[in-house]
């Protein structure tokens, strides 16, 4: 259907500062002209009411002119098919903006002339101030094909400014045309007749945008950047190659991730441990000093380690995805992925699940069936994502070796893997149980471009991790920091006069010259954290988990976990600092140190470890994800069904897991 | 009606012109994409088992499943 958009009929004024839009087809480079225009003054924000990712920058266009960039999602036709065009089309369709004098900027692939001018005359009909950028003029050149600038602005009636975004090249001409814009009332590019068929006057369009398209490009036969694709899919997309092309990528990025990344969180570590005793000794003594070294430095330091990790991933699927390569993951993933009621286009939120299930569910929106979408929802946080990386990281270099080996590999890495296959393996077997069980009439599709190869825009996979970076640590930070200060309070505290009674009893013993004096410093802390708040709560819940290994201190670790899965690391760093008066040893350390004062065994055996690490693969531990899944099917019903679902999993495959192991 | 043609009886490698398509939905997303009728189609590969398939429309490519493929019809150039 060719909807229509409402004629505002604005007058149209710039003063010193205006809004541009950015509007054009997936993968017409629309991100990356909006990086070339904004630089690092870009924020991603929210569209009111739903959550695909809204992208806002501010630009300086003149000395006395600045601009407040909007980056749009990408879409073929003011024909929403997908939540994603929705958000698009209802902007532009919102007469509420009067802010602020507003130019649409319509980002085309020049390359792909005819289809991307759909949406720009449509874009012209519906008479708001609209500019063409010619994006991607080097493949146009590369392909040895030439466009009449002159003649396609006059044809169209819009400004046209021929760009190759990846080199700001046509940035600058772009803001000199902004400053001198002055809007005219374009003719109509068709007429659009309310009784004809919408399907019609696309038709119609499609068939004065090829005669336009026969004036204004000069061609010599086959495009040369089609036949390197053609070549290169031959290979990335074969029957047999391409997937053992996949799965060989997807080992390599994990190795890369725990070789790579175990250097600059070497470092992270040790400098929180030097700042956080040079804190500690530098403050006065007392409460504040304890909490700030104690509570947050400590649950701070806990999650800081593990950016490079995070920010890695990051990178590899930006890679991925700017070079063209993850769509080509998709169209080999369909066929399989239908099976389980997916879609090709699931794979990517799957993959990004792998970062954070926050971005994935989001991007599951490109997904127009609304069942597939659901089930892609729904099975998504069942994907390791990078929040768990910090509590396998640190229970792997718990329970295994690091000397171990398995086939020739190291065996802390397989183990990992071998979690990521699970969360894998597990989302695929709860998309086939949910196929059968949710009923949905609509038909499903998989029409996805695949856009050429290209060598990935550095720039733009600078500012993916640099953007997710932020969202993760501040997000994360937040709640980290609330959750380790009530954590200290909790553990540092106690009813009664309980924490002065086991004071009073060593002191005692103390003072007896009778009694050996090797008492330890931890064996007092651990007693009056037994006694504090924490202690209390953990050991209420405690008969819940002793079934899957768990001890009471693990116990606050899982609650406290619900606020967000990487808070596990800040409260063991927290509960196992309170006491630690030198504040030496790693969490590792600590926690390998750690013994059941009653059986005088460790606490982190190796079916501990596995139980907990299974919980930790399967439970819904992440407020934000509830959050997004709130927002993102309109209810509670899900989220609170994909709550009760991954708890229960999580809850038995402990249980089995700790009893095989135990 | 074993001579109509459709896009899902085509091998990897033809070159094809759309002539229908009989499905509205489906319609919607072809043209916005701009596969409209009378456009060579060139089929550039099939995956196993037949689903999906990539195809060729002026140097895009787009992928399509045999499902869909059945409701195009099309005729050898």
């Amino acid at each position: 259907m060719e909807a229509e958009l409402l004629n505002h009929n604005k007058p149209f004024e710039i003063k010193d500062k205006l809004r541009l839009v950015l509007v054009g087809n997936p993968n017409s480079g629309k991100s990356t002209l909006f990086n070339a225009l904004t630089g690092l003054n870009q924020r991603i924000g929210n569209f009111p009411g739903v959550t695909v990712e809204k992208k806002i920058g501010q630009s300086k266009i003149s000395d006395n002119l600045k601009a407040e960039v909007i980056d749009l999602p990408g879409t073929y036709s003011l024909s929403p098919r997908s939540e994603d065009e929705k958000v698009t089309f209802d902007y532009l369709n919102d007469s509420e903006r009067t802010d602020l004098p507003e130019l649409i900027v319509v980002v085309a692939d020049a390359s792909n002339l005819k289809r991307n001018l759909l949406l720009a005359t449509q874009l012209i009909d519906s008479e708001q101030p609209t500019i063409l950028v010619l994006n991607m003029m080097d493949v146009v050149q590369r392909n040895k094909q030439e466009i009449n600038v002159e003649l396609l602005e006059k044809e169209l009636g819009i400004p046209v400014i021929p760009m190759n975004a990846r080199l700001s090249k046509g940035v600058e001409e772009l803001k000199e045309k902004i400053t001198t814009y002055n809007y005219k009332k374009a003719t109509k590019f068709i007429e659009n007749h309310e009784s004809k068929d919408a399907l019609d006057n696309t038709i119609v369009r499609f068939d004065k945008i090829k005669k336009i398209i026969a004036k204004t490009l000069v061609s010599e036969g086959q495009s040369p950047i089609a036949k390197l694709t053609r070549k290169i899919d031959n290979v990335l997309t074969h029957s047999v190659w391409g997937f053992v092309i996949f799965l060989i990528i997807l080992f390599l990025i994990f190795q890369a991730i725990f070789s790579w990344s175990a250097y600059p969180m070497d470092w992270i570590e040790n400098g929180f441990l030097v700042f956080g005793n040079w804190l500690g000794d530098t403050l006065p003594q007392g409460v504040l000093n304890d909490l700030l070294v104690d509570g947050i430095l400590a649950g701070l330091g806990g999650i800081v380690i593990f950016i490079p990790q995070i920010a890695m991933l990051f990178m590899f699927i930006a890679i991925l995805e700017d070079s063209g390569y993850l769509s080509r993951v998709s169209y080999l993933t369909d066929t399989l992925l239908k099976r389980f009621g997916l879609n090709g286009r699931s794979i990517i939120p799957l993959l990004g699940g792998a970062a954070c299930a926050v971005p994935a569910i989001m991007s599951a929106r490109t997904i127009s069936n609304k069942k597939e979408r659901l089930l892609t929802i729904f099975v998504t946080p069942l994907i390791s994502c990078s929040a768990r990386i910090p509590v396998y990281t640190l229970l792997i270099a718990l329970v295994i070796p690091a000397d171990k080996q398995m086939a020739g590999f190291n065996l802390q890495g397989v183990v990992m893997m071998g979690l990521y296959l699970l969360g894998f393996a597990a989302a695929l077997v709860t998309a086939l149980a949910m196929k059968y069980w949710v009923k949905s009439t609509e038909r499903s599709h998989f029409i996805m471009e695949l856009p050429i190869y290209r060598m990935p825009r550095w720039r733009n996979v600078g500012f993916t991790i640099l953007n997710k970076v932020k969202v993760f640590l501040f997000e994360a930070g937040k709640i980290i920091i609330a959750v380790s200060i009530v954590l200290w309070v909790l553990s540092s505290y106690g009813p009664g006069n309980e924490m002065a009674q086991v004071e009073q009893k060593y002191e005692a013993i103390k003072a007896d010259p009778n009694k050996e004096l090797s008492i330890s410093e931890d064996q007092i802390a651990s007693e009056k954290l037994e006694v504090s708040y924490a202690g209390h709560i953990g050991k209420f819940i405690e008969p819940a988990i002793r079934p899957l290994g768990f001890d009471w201190k693990i116990g606050i670790a899982v609650i406290t976990s619900f606020a967000a899965r990487e808070v596990f690391v800040g409260t063991m760093a927290t509960l196992y600092s309170v006491g630690d008066a030198e504040n030496t040893a790693s969490i590792k350390e600590k926690m390998d140190r750690a013994v059941n004062p009653t059986t005088g065994e460790k606490v982190y055996t190796k079916a501990t470890g596995y139980s907990l690490l299974v919980f930790y693969a399967f439970a819904l531990q992440c407020m934000a994800t509830v959050a997004i899944v709130v927002k993102e099917t309109g209810g509670w019903k899900w989220p609170i069904l994909q709550l009760i679902y991954m708890g229960a999993l999580a809850y038995f495959s402990s249980l089995l897991v700790y009893s095989i192991f135990a | 009606m074993g001579d109509i043609l459709t896009l899902a009886d085509c091998k990897a490698g033809q070159v094809v012109s759309l002539k229908k398509v009989n499905d509205r939905q489906l319609t919607i997303q072809l043209y916005s994409m701009g596969c409209i009728l009378g456009e060579t189609i060139r089929v550039e590969r099939i995956a196993p088992f037949g689903d999906p398939m990539i195809i060729n429309i002026e140097d895009s490519f787009i992928s399509l499943r045999r499902d869909d493929a059945k409701k195009m019809e099309i005729s050898n150039i």
